[in-house]
């Protein structure tokens, strides 16, 4: 039984199906990327995974368990972390207190309303600070922060929230050439210690990173394999025709 | 059968009044998103100004309706342009400013016109009362009634037939969007919470003969004028006709069993329910996010 | 808000504030002998309390209670009815009946009012029954989502319903004229006489307590994830917390505090009224707690404070001008000075300690906050 496992996956909204009985495997420690045109179903995907979104039919597994219609930050608990397209963070907070509430080992008011965030840094946080370069930015709101660095902040906070289950919607949107090299990098040292699952139009990013890529057409998964065999699918090749593949989907 | 029809048309008798004071703040909510607790007291304005205008210059309550519109339209265009329109993007903070107008507007009655008690004459010709199916109702109540449904005429028409309604409907949409065609949209929003204010106060102007006119007399009627809004649904002039409608019968139903000051707790917690299910009122779709 | 990056680089200048305010009202009754002035503060730090109960809810978990009268209210009729059962009635019936009871025919009294004969129970019923109802209404609302506008509309109609219901219920509460004729309270030896320094202390001693337990709710990682919620409801359930249990902490904390708040204030008044739950009180709060700044519990308290110190030391035939005037200022700060005037202590300091970087624009601040909440968007 792989980690995370959809089966016949469904959502419609107003009778449009934007994910029509999507099936999909994914095994612990495996890097997949998710391709598509727009509108294939790609972020309604994730939405559904990590319960922004109810499914209207078929089911979710994780780590044997059914999630289907258990509440966001149960899915949370159960290790499922998730980055947004557009850079989500709490712009009236501090990055060091974005990074406090990231840190959620222990979520339940009973246990964080005797927790003092203090003056120093928990090891894990200021490793994490190492990584993306945003140390000394500790006390700026993250109002204040370049598009790039709220990028960084989010990808940080995901480290630091050390889900089990990562899923990135275009981690590289907007960022510059050497940017998106370092979050290739930081991809490299996550595979193998957690599961991720990446939406990415960058196919240069997707090469670098990519092991096994799941293509998406109108909902439905379409084609599954390296990039390689991707490419070379005829399926592929017929709903992508015109555009010029894959590549420039 | 007396029973009946007289309860029928006390139910419509307060659905009117309800409908009355709640339509001007329907179309500035539902247009604006501006939660106006100021709207009491346009209405008290609007009690106000016809007591004067009878008093001081003895004129009769029908010229006073028009008169009055516009003196408070022309009051709701200075809140408008000198404290609301810098809040359209925090509308938790229009709901305090707008009370801060309230209080501001309230205070300078009490100064200009004293605390005390005002009475407003109903016309001569209706102050008797008709008989319909043996029930004797009092005229002015049909009186406005039928007012009422005159002015939801007018505000229909206005919305949907006219080129500022067109132009209201295009901003409440988008706003950006629809500045980017050329329409002066804060001209627009400025003219809407104009009209709704004279609305109001039109709606004073007509309960004055009924209740009494004091400068608190706002804070109850901005209560129950929400309570329809938010029933109805934020933007559907026929969701705050119906809502006004339930809410009126069903209050004139309970305190028919029970007693006035439990039919209002009633409803409103009827209300509380309703807001946690369909927060979007009875009579809008919920769109897809 | 500007507050948070002073509070989290200087915490103990935060504090250092709080234990200044405390000592200074603790310290009034070495200057003032008045009885009637004491009686005034005592008051006045009532309403500071219920004004920074508003802020814990309202500034850092961003629930806009219009109607915390309904805490207010609760904790004020408990001990109401515990001070009414030990006044010597004027009008008795059998058994020491209350005025009102009697007037209304009953015979005998009520069973929920029997246990209220004990001190203690009406105490820990002003507190804890606040925050049952809070928990009960909070769970309601926020287990659907509901935030922003219509959390205002649903407390404003709930406060209604609670004002209509005491209102209704004459025979049990008084209707109209609410509880009257209070006995002091007793616990021990002291005799709480409103007048006397005894029970100024004892406000001052509830109001401090209770901003130097917010402080600590308000600092501890809680109190980090109300103010995440504010910001952005969704993004924190994706972190694993239960948004929806940290707002109904934070109304039931709010509204225990405002229960306390209630008591005080009954007990200062020698009576307990509807109008306490009345729409222009909780509104008053709003305002209050606005103007000294709805992001710090203290400065809310001061705000209170401030504006009915003011209030109270004008004259009669001046008050309805300077309600004009406070309406005005009211509207100034809220256009103007969103996070009230203990924000600008905040502003200042970043000039000081910061020139380069621009201050927080109040306005852009503003701009963050979702426009139009319903069921929180996304």
């Amino acid at each position: 039984m792989a980690y995370l496992e959809l089966h016949g996956l469904e959502v419609s909204f107003d009778g449009f199906k934007a994910v029509n009985g999507l099936d999909l495997a994914v095994e612990r420690g495996e890097l997949r990327c998710l391709l598509g045109a727009n509108g294939a179903g790609k972020s309604t995907t994730l939405d559904l995974i990590c319960g922004r979104t109810q499914p209207t039919g078929g089911r979710i597994l994780l780590d044997g368990q059914d999630i289907t219609s258990a509440p966001e930050y149960r899915r949370a608990r159960h290790g499922v972390g998730r980055k947004f397209q557009v850079p989500s963070v709490f712009r009236e907070l501090t990055v060091r207190e974005n990074l406090e509430v990231a840190h959620s080992r222990h979520p339940g008011p009973a246990r964080t309303i005797r927790l003092f965030p203090g003056i120093r840094l928990d090891r894990r946080i200021a490793e994490v600070l190492e990584i993306v370069e945003l140390a000394d930015e500790l006390d700026t709101r993250a109002a204040f922060l370049s598009h790039g660095q709220t990028q960084w902040l989010e990808i940080a906070m995901l480290l630091v929230q050390d889900s089990a289950l990562i899923l990135m919607d275009e981690p590289t949107a907007g960022m510059t050439i050497q940017e998106t090299g370092k979050t290739s990098r930081i991809f490299q040292r996550l595979r193998g210690r957690h599961t991720l699952i990446v939406v990415e139009h960058d196919m240069g990013f997707v090469r670098e990173i990519a092991e096994t890529i799941t293509v998406l057409h109108q909902g439905k998964r379409l084609s599954e394999g390296s990039i390689r065999q991707v490419e070379e699918d005829p399926k592929v090749r017929e709903a992508y025709l015109g555009s010029g593949g894959i590549s420039h989907a | 059968m007396d029973i009946f029809f007289g309860q029928l048309f006390t139910g419509l008798s307060i659905a009117s009044i309800l409908l009355l004071v709640a339509l001007g703040l329907a179309i500035i909510y539902g247009a604006m998103g501006v939660i106006n607790l100021a709207h009491g007291e346009f209405v008290m304005l609007g009690a106000y100004g016809t007591w004067f205008l009878q008093s001081q210059f003895g004129l009769p309550l029908i010229p006073c309706l028009l008169l009055v519109f516009f003196m408070v339209a022309a009051a709701g265009w200075v809140v408008e342009s000198t404290v609301v329109r810098f809040l359209y993007h925090r509308p938790l903070d229009t709901i305090l400013a707008t009370w801060g107008i309230g209080i501001m507007l309230q205070q300078a009655v009490r100064l200009s016109a004293g605390a005390e008690l005002r009475y407003v004459q109903t016309p001569e010709f209706l102050s008797g009362s008709i008989d319909i199916a043996g029930v004797g109702i009092p005229s002015y109540r049909l009186f406005i009634l039928a007012l009422t449904a005159a002015l939801l005429a007018l505000t229909w028409f206005v919305i949907q037939r006219t080129e500022f309604g067109m132009k209201l409907r295009a901003v409440t949409q988008n706003r950006e969007m629809a500045s980017c065609y050329g329409i002066n949209s804060a001209r627009i929003y400025s003219l809407t919470f104009a009209f709704g204010s004279g609305l109001a106060g039109l709606a004073g102007a007509l309960v004055a003969p009924i209740k009494s006119v004091a400068p608190d007399m706002g804070t109850n009627f901005v209560v129950d004028a929400f309570m329809v809004v938010v029933v109805g649904g934020v933007g559907s002039l026929i969701g705050t006709v119906v809502s006004s409608g339930l809410l009126g019968s069903g209050t004139a139903g309970i305190a028919f069993l029970l007693n006035d000051t439990l039919a209002k707790a009633l409803v409103f917690l009827a209300v509380v329910v309703l807001v946690r299910f369909r927060p979007q009122g009875l009579f809008v779709d919920q769109r897809r996010r | 808000m500007s507050k948070s990056t002073l509070s989290r680089s200087k915490p103990y200048a935060q504090l250092a504030a709080y234990l200044l305010f405390c000592a200074v009202i603790l310290a009034v009754p070495s200057f003032v002998t008045d009885a009637f002035l004491l009686n005034k503060f005592a008051r006045y730090l009532a309403l500071g309390l219920a004004a920074a109960a508003l802020a814990l809810s309202w500034g850092y978990a961003g629930i806009l209670n219009l109607g915390q009268g309904v805490s207010f209210g609760i904790g004020a009729y408990a001990i109401a009815m515990h001070l009414k059962l030990k006044t010597s009635p004027v009008h008795t019936g059998s058994a020491g009946l209350p005025d009102f009871m009697v007037w209304n025919n009953l015979d005998h009294l009520p069973w929920f009012w029997q246990p209220f004969h004990s001190s203690l129970f009406a105490v820990a019923a002003g507190i804890l029954a606040p925050v049952v109802v809070a928990l009960l209404l909070g769970s309601f609302m926020f287990r659907a989502r509901i935030a922003g506008v219509y959390v205002a509309i649903i407390t404003l109609a709930m406060l209604a319903v609670v004002n209509l219901l005491f209102i209704d219920q004459q025979a049990y509460t008084g209707g109209f004229n609410g509880i009257t004729d209070l006995a002091w309270l007793e616990a021990g030896s002291v005799t709480f006489d409103p007048y006397s320094p005894a029970f100024y202390y004892l406000s001052a001693g509830a109001l401090s307590l209770c901003l130097l337990l917010g402080l600590a709710f308000t600092r501890s990682k809680a109190g980090l994830i109300l103010q995440a919620i504010r910001n952005d409801a969704d993004r924190v359930r994706f972190f694993g917390y239960d948004v929806a249990a940290y707002q109904s902490l934070a109304f039931a904390v709010s509204a225990g505090m405002a229960g306390l708040a209630g008591m005080l204030y009954a007990m200062v008044l020698e009576f307990a009224s509807p109008t306490f739950m009345g729409v222009p009180l909780s509104l008053s709060m709003v305002i209050w707690a606005a103007v000294g700044g709805r992001g710090s519990l203290l400065g809310a308290a001061i705000g209170a404070i401030l504006v009915n110190f003011m209030q109270g030391s004008l004259s009669e035939s001046f008050l309805d001008t300077w309600q004009l005037i406070l309406g005005g200022m009211f509207i100034l700060v809220v256009v103007f000075l969103p996070n009230g005037l203990s924000s600008l202590i905040g502003i200042l300091a970043d000039r000081l300690t910061r020139p380069a970087r621009q201050t927080p624009d109040t306005a852009l601040a503003a701009l963050s906050e979702a426009p139009r909440a319903g069921r929180t968007p996304s």
